[in-house]
C-alpha cells in the first residue's frame, strides 16, 4: 500500500513551502549576513534602503521584540548579530520588500564596517586557544591503562573527518502569516516545530500559544532542518509581527550553503590495544569536534559519538573524550547519525591500522569483538536482543564472503591498473534520543462521523516514509482499509511540545502514541458495540476488515454505520495519546546507564573497485544484512537502507567541504561540491531483511531505520582502501576522509 | 519593446547584464526600477519593463508580459502556477526544474521564459493522462522510486524524455540520461527500477 504522498509526488501537486500560493500582499526577504568569519561590527547603515520602491522594512537587532535568543541547548545563538559577528553567513539585518528581487537589492545597499579579528577554523587550534562550546565529557569503562599494559599489541594514530553539507534539495524556508490578537502562524520546513513555535515567541516576546506552526512536509532534512529550519522561520514572524503583513523567506541554494551548519568534521587520536590473537582489550579515543561558532546541538551530538565509539564491538577498558571546539564557521548541526558515523570511523580506523600491524584482514578482529548477548556496553547499558554476530554470519552466507574475497584476488592478480577491494562493516546504532527527555511524542485521532480517519502526530514527514508508517499502524489498529486514512500535517495547535523528529524515532514514538490512541477508541467502540448487541463482554467484539464479529460471529455492522451509529450515541470519537518510552535514563554525574531503547544491528560487505591511473573508485556492491525488526513497510525501509548508503558513501568518498583561512566556504555550489548522482551509486545494492527480529519497543514490532543504515557507508572507506593497498602497499596511511578520487590517486603516487 | 528585439538576447548577454541567481537579481532590479521611473504612473502597470511571451505548455497556450530576465523556471512557477516544477540550485545543477522543451529535457531554471517563446513545453503536470497517472509516473509510484518527492518532477521529466527516444534503455543508458538529477535521499536504486518499468509499462 502506497502513502498518498507518492501520488501527489509523481504528480507534482504535492506542496512545499515554495509552492503554497502567496497571500495577499506577502513580503519576501533577503537576509544580509556577515561577510567575515570574526570581529566586531563598528558601522551599519541602513538609510538607503529605505529608499528603495517596494521596501516595507529593515530590521536589525535592536528592532527586535523580545529576546535576541534562539539557542536550543545552550543560549549563544542570537537571531541576528548585535555587535560582533562570529562567522560568514551569519545573519545581520532582514529586509523584507514586496519582491524577492526587490528585497535583495535593497539588502545589497547595506552599508557595513567591522573591526576584524582573525578566525579560527581549526578545531585543535581552537582547543589550543581554549575556545570550547563546553566542558570536555569523558566516558570511560574499566581501566585502559591496565589494558594497554596487558596487550600484546599497542598502536595510536590520528584520524581527520570531513564534515558534510545536508543537501536537501527543498532549501531552508517558511512563511507566516498574521491573524487577529497577535497571532502568528507560521508555516515551515522544519523538523522541529516545537522548537520554531518556543524561538519564535521568545524572539517576539510573546506566548507560545500565540504561534502556531504546521508542518506539511520537508523536501529532504536529514537533521538539517532539526534546529537550523528555526532562525528562517522566526525571520517570517518577526516580519510579520513587525509589518503586520504574511512573510516568506526562502534561502536560495547559495545562501544556504553558506548560512547553515553541516555535519560536524572531527580530528580525533586514538590508541587501541590487542592480544596477539586479535582481541581488543583496550580503547581510547579523544575526538576534537568542529563545532562552529554557537553550540547549536553540538553537546549532543558529541555525546553520541561517545555511545557509538566501540561501534559493535565489546572491549573491556575504554575512555573516551570529546572536546567541542567553537570555530569561526556556521554552527555545525545534527546529520543523519548525530555523532555516531564519526565515532564509528574512529573505531573502524583503529582496528583497519592494528589489522596491519598484526598482519590480520581487519575483518578477524571485527568478528572476533562482535557485541554478544548481555555484554555490557561501556556506557553501562546491557546489551540485549544482540544480532551483531546472526547479521555478520548471514550476510557471509547470504553474500557468499569467501567466494567474493576470491574474486576480487583473482581479480587483482589479473589486472594491474584496476584494483579491488572489500571491507566488511558492522554496524550497531543505540535508538532513542539520548536526552531522555525528549522520548515523549502525543497524537490525536480523529474518527470521523463517515468512519474516515485524521491522525495528527509530532512526526514531520521528509520522505523517510513515517507518515505511511502510522497510517500503517492505524489502519491494522482498528482493520480499516489504508484509504480511510488520513495523516495531517504536523501542527503545534494539534500535537504540543513536539519532540523534533529526529534519532530515527519519529516512528517509534509517534507510532506508539497512534496506537494508544487508536487503543482507546478502540475500547470505547467496543464497548459501545457489545451494548447494541445486547452482549456483556467487549472483549469479545472485533473489528475485522471494516466488519463487526462478536464471539467470532459476523454481526452484519459494518464500520461506517457502526461509526455513525456510535457518533449517535454519543460515544467519543476522538483520542489524545501519549506515549513516553520506558526504561530510558543516563546519570550524567557518572556517564552511566540506559540510554537506549534498544539498539539496531546490521552488516554490510561492500566491493570497490579503484582505477590506478586516475584514482576513480567505483562501488561495485553493497550487500546488507540488516535487523530491521518485525518491518511495518518493507518498501519504505529497503529506500531507507539504500538512501542511507548512498548518503553514507558520499560523505566518506566524494562530498568535500573546502573553507579558506579566513572561513569562507569554497565549495559553496553543486558543481564544487559533489554530492553522490546515479553514477555514484552503488551498481548493485543487496539488502536481507534479518529474520525473526523481535522489537517489544516499537509499534508493532518494528525498529527505528533512518540513520543506523548510513553507517554502512564507512564500510566503503576501507574498501577503497583496501583496493588502493593492492597497488600499492605503501600507499599514503593518512586516515583523512572524504577520501576523494583525487586524494586516491595522490595517495597511490604517493604524493602530497 | 518588441518580442523580436528581446529575442536576440543572447546567453552571453543575459549572464554578462543579468547574470544568474543572487548577483543577477540584485544587479537587475535597480535598473528596472530606473527605467520604470520614466514611465507615467498609468502605463507603468501595464509594461513596466515587460516583455510579451506566447508559450504551449502541455497543449495549453499562455500568452504572458513578463520582465526579460525571468527564467523559464520561474515564469511556468510564478505566472503559470504550476508549482510541480521545482527550483533547488537554480545554477543548472541538480535537475529538479527538468521539463521537455519539445522533445528535450531541459533545465529551465538555465533558460529564459523568452528563449521558450512559441515553444512546446511538457511539465511534470502535463504527463497526466486527464485525471490518470502517466506510464512513467505509474512506474515510479510502483516502484518506489522517491523519497521525499522533490526531486521527483525532474527525475520523472529526465525519464520521459528519455524513454520518448529510447524505448528500451539498459541500465547503462538509463543511468546515463537521469545523470542530470540529483536525489538527495538517494533513491537511484529505484530510480532505475522505476525507469525500466516505465519502458516496459510503455512498450504496452
Amino acid at each position: 500500500m502506497k502513502n498518498a504522498d507518492v501520488i501527489n509526488h509523481v504528480k507534482g501537486t504535492s506542496l512545499f513551502i515554495d509552492d503554497f500560493p502567496a497571500p495577499e500582499g506577502v513580503l519576501h526577504i533577503a537576509v544580509f549576513d556577515s561577510k567575515i568569519a570574526c570581529g566586531k561590527i563598528t558601522k551599519l547603515n541602513y538609510d538607503k534602503v529605505l529608499s528603495v520602491p517596494g521596501v516595507a522594512a529593515v530590521i536589525t537587532a535592536k528592532d527586535i521584540p523580545g529576546e535576541n535568543q534562539i539557542g536550543n541547548i545552550v543560549s549563544d545563538e542570537t537571531i541576528l548579530a548585535d555587535g560582533e559577528v562570529e562567522y560568514i553567513g551569519e545573519p545581520i539585518a532582514i529586509v523584507a520588500a514586496d519582491t524577492v528581487e526587490n528585497a535583495k537589492a535593497a539588502a545589497n545597499l547595506i552599508e557595513i564596517e567591522f573591526d576584524e579579528l582573525p578566525a579560527v577554523t581549526d578545531p585543535r587550534e581552537a582547543y589550543e586557544k581554549g575556545n570550547l562550546i563546553a566542558p570536555p565529557q569523558t566516558f570511560s569503562d574499566g581501566d585502559v591503562e591496565k589494558g594497554f599494559a596487558e596487550s600484546d599489541v599497542v598502536i595510536d594514530g590520528r584520524v581527520d573527518i570531513g564534515g558534510q553539507e545536508h543537501l536537501y534539495l527543498e532549501t531552508q524556508g517558511a512563511m507566516a502569516v498574521p491573524s487577529e490578537d497577535g497571532k502568528i502562524k507560521i508555516y515551515s520546513s522544519t523538523q522541529s516545530p516545537t522548537a520554531v513555535q518556543r524561538a519564535a515567541a521568545k524572539v517576539l516576546g510573546v506566548p507560545m500559544h500565540k504561534i502556531e506552526t504546521d508542518v506539511l512536509r520537508l523536501g529532504g532534512g536529514f537533521g538539517g532542518k532539526e534546529d537550523q529550519a528555526t532562525p528562517w522561520a522566526v525571520m517570517t514572524a518577526l516580519v510579520s509581527r513587525l509589518t503586520g503583513k504574511p512573510a516568506k523567506l526562502i534561502l536560495s541554494r547559495q545562501d544556504d550553503l553558506r548560512m547553515t551548519g553541516k555535519r560536524h568534521p572531527y580530528s580525533a587520536d586514538y590508541k587501541i590495544g590487542l592480544s596477539r590473537d586479535g582481541e581488543i582489550l583496550a580503547y581510547e579515543a579523544t575526538y576534537y569536534q568542529n563545532a562552529g561558532a554557537c553550540a547549536d546541538l553540538s553537546t549532543a551530538i558529541l555525546e553520541r559519538t561517545l555511545f557509538h565509539a566501540t561501534n559493535s564491538y565489546f572491549i573491556p577498558n575504554v575512555k573516551t573524550t570529546g572536546i567541542s571546539c567553537k570555530t569561526n564557521l556556521p554552527p555545525n548541526t545534527a546529520f543523519r547519525g548525530f555523532g555516531g558515523p564519526q565515532g564509528m570511523f574512529v573505531m573502524e580506523t583503529a582496528i583497519y591500522k592494528a589489522a596491519e600491524k598484526l598482519g590480520v584482514p581487519a575483518y578477524e578482529i571485527q568478528k572476533k569483538n562482535l557485541l554478544k548477548e548481555n555484554d555490557s556496553l561501556y556506557y553501562g547499558q546491557k546489551a540485549e536482543r544482540v544480532q551483531a554476530e546472526r547479521c555478520w554470519n548471514e550476510a557471509a552466507e547470504e553474500f557468499n564472503l569467501q567466494e567474493k574475497f576470491a574474486a576480487v584476488k583473482e581479480f587483482n592478480e589479473k589486472n594491474n591498473l584496476r584494483k579491488k577491494g572489500v571491507a566488511l562493516m558492522p554496524i550497531c546504532f543505540g535508538i532513542s534520543f539520548t536526552s531522555s527527555f525528549l522520548n515523549q511524542a502525543s497524537a490525536l485521532v480523529h474518527v470521523y462521523t463517515d468512519g474516515s480517519v485524521g491522525v495528527s502526530t509530532a512526526a514531520v514527514e521528509m520522505g523517510q516514509g513515517v507518515n505511511e508508517k502510522i497510517r500503517s499502524v492505524v489502519s491494522q489498529t482498528f482493520s480499516i482499509s489504508q484509504e480511510k486514512v488520513k495523516m495531517e500535517t504536523t501542527n503545534t495547535t494539534r500535537v504540543a511540545n513536539t519532540s523534533p523528529t529526529a534519532a530515527s524515532s519519529g516512528a517509534d514514538l509517534n507510532g506508539n502514541a497512534a496506537l494508544l490512541a487508536c487503543n482507546n477508541i478502540l475500547n470505547r467502540l467496543k464497548k459501545f458495540a457489545a451494548e447494541s448487541l445486547k452482549e456483556d463482554d467487549p472483549a469479545k467484539v472485533e473489528i475485522k476488515n471494516e466488519k463487526i464479529f462478536y464471539d467470532g460471529k459476523e454481526t452484519g455492522m459494518n464500520w461506517e454505520s457502526f461509526i455513525n451509529d456510535a457518533y449517535f450515541n454519543r460515544i467519543n470519537l476522538a483520542s489524545h495519546a501519549f506515549y513516553a518510552t520506558p526504561e530510558v535514563y543516563f546519570d550524567r554525574t557518572i556517564n552511566k546507564g540506559r540510554p537506549f531503547a534498544y539498539h539496531v544491528y546490521g552488516t554490510a560487505i561492500i566491493t570497490a573497485e579503484v582505477d590506478i591511473l586516475r584514482g576513480v573508485c567505483e562501488i561495485e556492491s553493497v550487500d546488507v544484512v540488516h535487523d530491521f525488526g518485525k518491518s511495518i513497510n518493507r518498501q519504505v525501509d529497503l529506500g531507507q537502507v539504500e538512501g542511507a548508503v548512498v548518503q553514507g558513501i558520499g560523505w566518506l568518498t566524494m562530498e568535500e567541504l573546502v573553507q579558506n583561512d579566513e572561513g569562507k566556504l569554497l565549495s559553496n555550489s553543486l558543481s564544487t561540491y559533489k554530492i553522490p548522482d546515479i553514477f555514484s551509486a552503488p551498481k548493485e545494492m543487496n539488502v536481507k531483511f534479518l529474520e525473526d527480529s523481535e522489537n517489544p519497543f516499537g509499534p508493532l514490532n518494528s525498529k527505528a531505520i533512518g540513520e543506523p543504515p548510513f553507517m554502512y557507508g564507512i564500510g566503503a572507506y576501507f574498501a577503497i582502501m583496501n583496493a588502493m593497498k593492492e597497488y600499492n602497499p605503501n600507499a599514503d596511511k593518512e586516515i583523512r576522509a572524504p577520501l576523494t578520487h583525487e586524494r586516491v590517486l595522490m595517495s597511490l603516487k604517493n604524493l602530497k | 519593446m518588441s518580442n523580436k528585439k528581446n529575442k536576440n538576447l543572447n546567453r552571453r548577454s543575459f549572464i554578462k547584464n543579468i547574470g544568474v541567481g543572487f548577483a543577477g537579481t540584485i544587479a537587475a532590479a535597480p535598473l528596472l526600477k530606473s527605467h520604470a521611473k520614466k514611465l507615467p504612473e498609468e502605463i507603468k502597470d501595464s509594461l513596466d519593463g515587460k516583455v510579451e511571451v506566447t508559450v504551449y505548455v502541455n497543449g495549453r497556450k499562455f500568452r504572458r508580459n513578463i520582465f526579460p530576465q525571468t527564467t523559464l523556471a520561474q515564469f511556468i512557477r510564478d505566472e503559470l502556477n504550476l508549482t510541480g516544477t521545482k527550483v533547488s540550485c537554480n545554477h543548472g545543477e541538480c535537475g529538479s526544474c527538468t521539463v521537455l522543451i519539445g522533445s528535450d529535457a531541459v533545465y529551465s531554471c538555465q533558460m529564459l521564459a523568452l528563449d521558450a517563446d512559441q515553444k512546446f513545453i511538457t511539465t511534470i503536470e502535463g504527463l497526466m493522462k486527464n485525471d490518470e497517472l502517466g506510464e512513467v509516473q505509474k512506474a515510479f509510484v510502483d516502484k518506489d522510486g522517491l523519497q521525499c518527492g522533490f526531486c521527483t518532477p525532474g527525475q520523472i521529466i529526465s525519464a520521459y524524455a528519455l524513454l520518448k527516444k529510447n524505448p528500451a534503455p539498459s541500465e547503462e543508458e538509463i543511468r546515463e540520461a537521469m545523470s542530470g538529477n540529483l536525489c538527495r535521499c538517494g533513491a537511484y536504486p529505484k530510480i532505475i527500477e522505476s525507469v525500466d518499468a516505465a519502458a516496459k509499462l510503455l512498450k504496452k
